[in-house]
């Protein structure tokens, strides 16, 4: 199948749209994808990356009887959908899952809103991240009264004291 | 410069959304369900709304199957939830408050979609409002979480905060000097997608773009949203320079004077050159060369005569013909309101 876009490459990603009050499927190739800003690794909104498990792993064949309890999904099954079958494969899969993860991410760990914190009250990390970038943006402003304000606040908060 | 929301761009950003991805712990993600697991998941996402009280009273729930092809087209157009959403309604439920500002899709491609919209560009807002009923949710429905890995979902790569930032922007002008193949390649580097809405996103109609993040792991959503909105506010001085040099040519002043009359006087208008000639009208606007129109207007008009919405919205089924006829009508009345 070739992309319907540039009508040369074979087809990676599939996108639903609407058209002139029609649902239209459009298949492109990889280079037509990432020209009209579909090429990145965004899903839930429009995209199909269903094959891009499989891709990371060359598709190699797992001969493994571990399977998930909740789902009963195995490792193979989520390398072929590209697909994790249930929140308990994260669990069980955990191991053979961050390499994975961190191919993806480049990163294995979680910043961000914790359940029942609310985003808003972030990590202490985060809200350092936070204060830093506007310390920066203080003294880029030459609104240096700002800036010592912050400064003083980021040492609480990494433990130091304030005024010494 | 006709903006009632100062400090939301309204000239360039039609408007903010944030979505948020969420599932349960104790049920099979989307793909392994069955259209009988998807009806109990929405009927208990449905439950915890209505013992909730505050929630009970602010939306409204809709089964999928029970709409026709055009109201979920429709609810497409109008921005409540996806393409791929209605492309398979079976087991699938829809929550929207009363101003369609906040919407929830139910086993879309995770158990919970949810999705926050403002005017302009406000993604403080849009998340706090999406925030806040992502907490209410959890604690009724207990979201997968893990301690490193974030929300859990069924794609590995919406792992960490589930969180989709996304601004709809207007840019003609840029789009009218041929800058966006390039400006979507470098924003492409930087983890953010530019693409067409309104077409086939090869040459988007009405010069209507979407601008969204792609890092959802190792950011906090402030941080995402603090990237967003700074790369969004240099696309949108980019976009106001090009504007200001397109507005000087008498080409482009006829252009925008010729789509207004156009949009004035027709009797019948398809809608993918009503895209074209809103979008002139717009950049018009924007640009001081012809009389103010509020934005807000000319976004909610832009949803309107959406095909799926017009034919809803009549009560009745159309011919092509009759609805051209129909979206003139609306335009034309639209036109000759007073301006602000």
């Amino acid at each position: 199948m070739l992309c319907d876009s540039c009508g040369k490459n074979p087809v990676t990603t599939h996108i639903k749209t609407i058209i002139n009050g029609e649902l239209t499927e459009y298949s492109l190739c990889a280079e037509c994808a990432q020209r009209l800003g579909y090429g990145n690794l965004l899903t839930g909104l429009g995209c199909d990356y269903g094959s891009l498990l499989g891709g990371f792993f060359g598709g190699a064949e797992l001969d493994d009887p571990v399977r998930c309890k909740c789902c009963g999904a195995t490792f193979d099954d989520i390398m072929r959908s590209g697909q994790v079958g249930c929140a308990q494969c994260y669990h069980t899969f955990y191991d053979r899952l961050i390499p994975l993860i961190q191919r993806i991410h480049g990163n294995t760990r979680h910043r961000g809103k914790v359940p029942g914190g609310g985003a808003l009250q972030s990590r202490p990390q985060e809200q350092l991240s936070l204060m830093r970038r506007e310390l920066r943006e203080a003294i880029d402003a030459e609104n240096f009264e700002h800036a010592a304000s912050l400064r003083d606040r980021i040492k609480e908060l990494e433990g130091g004291k304030a005024h010494e | 410069m006709n903006s009632p929301n100062p400090g939301c761009e309204e000239d360039v950003v039609i408007r903010t959304q944030i979505h948020l991805i969420r599932n349960l712990t104790d049920v099979p993600f989307c793909a392994k369900m069955s259209r009988a697991d998807r009806q109990k998941l929405s009927e208990r996402v449905a439950e915890a709304f209505s013992g909730n009280e505050a929630l009970s009273h602010l939306f409204q729930f809709t089964d999928m199957e029970s709409l026709s092809r055009v109201e979920a087209v429709s609810l497409v157009e109008r921005h409540l939830v996806s393409a791929d959403f209605i492309s398979d309604r079976r087991g699938r439920g829809f929550f929207v408050n009363a101003d369609e500002t906040v919407s929830i899709m139910v086993n879309e491609e995770d158990h919970i979609h949810l999705q926050s919209s403002e005017v302009g560009l406000n993604p403080q807002k849009a998340f706090a409002a999406a925030d806040s009923l992502d907490d209410i949710l959890d604690k009724c429905l207990g979201f997968a979480f893990d301690e490193n890995l974030g929300y859990l979902t069924q794609n590995p790569v919406n792992l960490g905060t589930g969180m989709r930032a996304s601004l709809t922007l207007h840019l003609p002008a840029l789009r009218e000097g041929g800058g966006i193949s390039r400006i979507s390649s470098n924003l492409s580097k930087l983890r953010l997608a530019l693409r067409g809405t309104f077409g086939s996103g090869v040459e988007p109609k009405g010069a209507v773009y979407q601008l969204s993040n792609h890092v959802t792991f190792g950011l906090s959503e402030q941080e995402a949203i603090a990237n967003l909105q700074s790369i969004a506010m240099q696309l949108i001085e980019q976009e106001r320079a090009a504007r200001k040099e397109l507005a000087e040519s008498l080409e482009i002043q006829d252009t925008v004077s010729r789509s207004l009359a156009i949009l004035q006087s027709a009797k019948m208008m398809a809608n993918e050159e009503f895209m074209q000639l809103i979008s002139n009208v717009r950049f018009g606007v924007a640009a001081g060369l012809i009389d103010p129109i509020d934005y807000g207007e000319i976004n909610r008009l832009m949803v309107l005569v959406q095909p799926a919405t017009l034919t809803f919205y009549s009560g009745k089924k159309l011919t092509p013909a009759e609805r051209r006829s129909l979206r003139a009508e609306k335009i034309r009345d639209f036109l000759q309101k007073p301006s602000p």
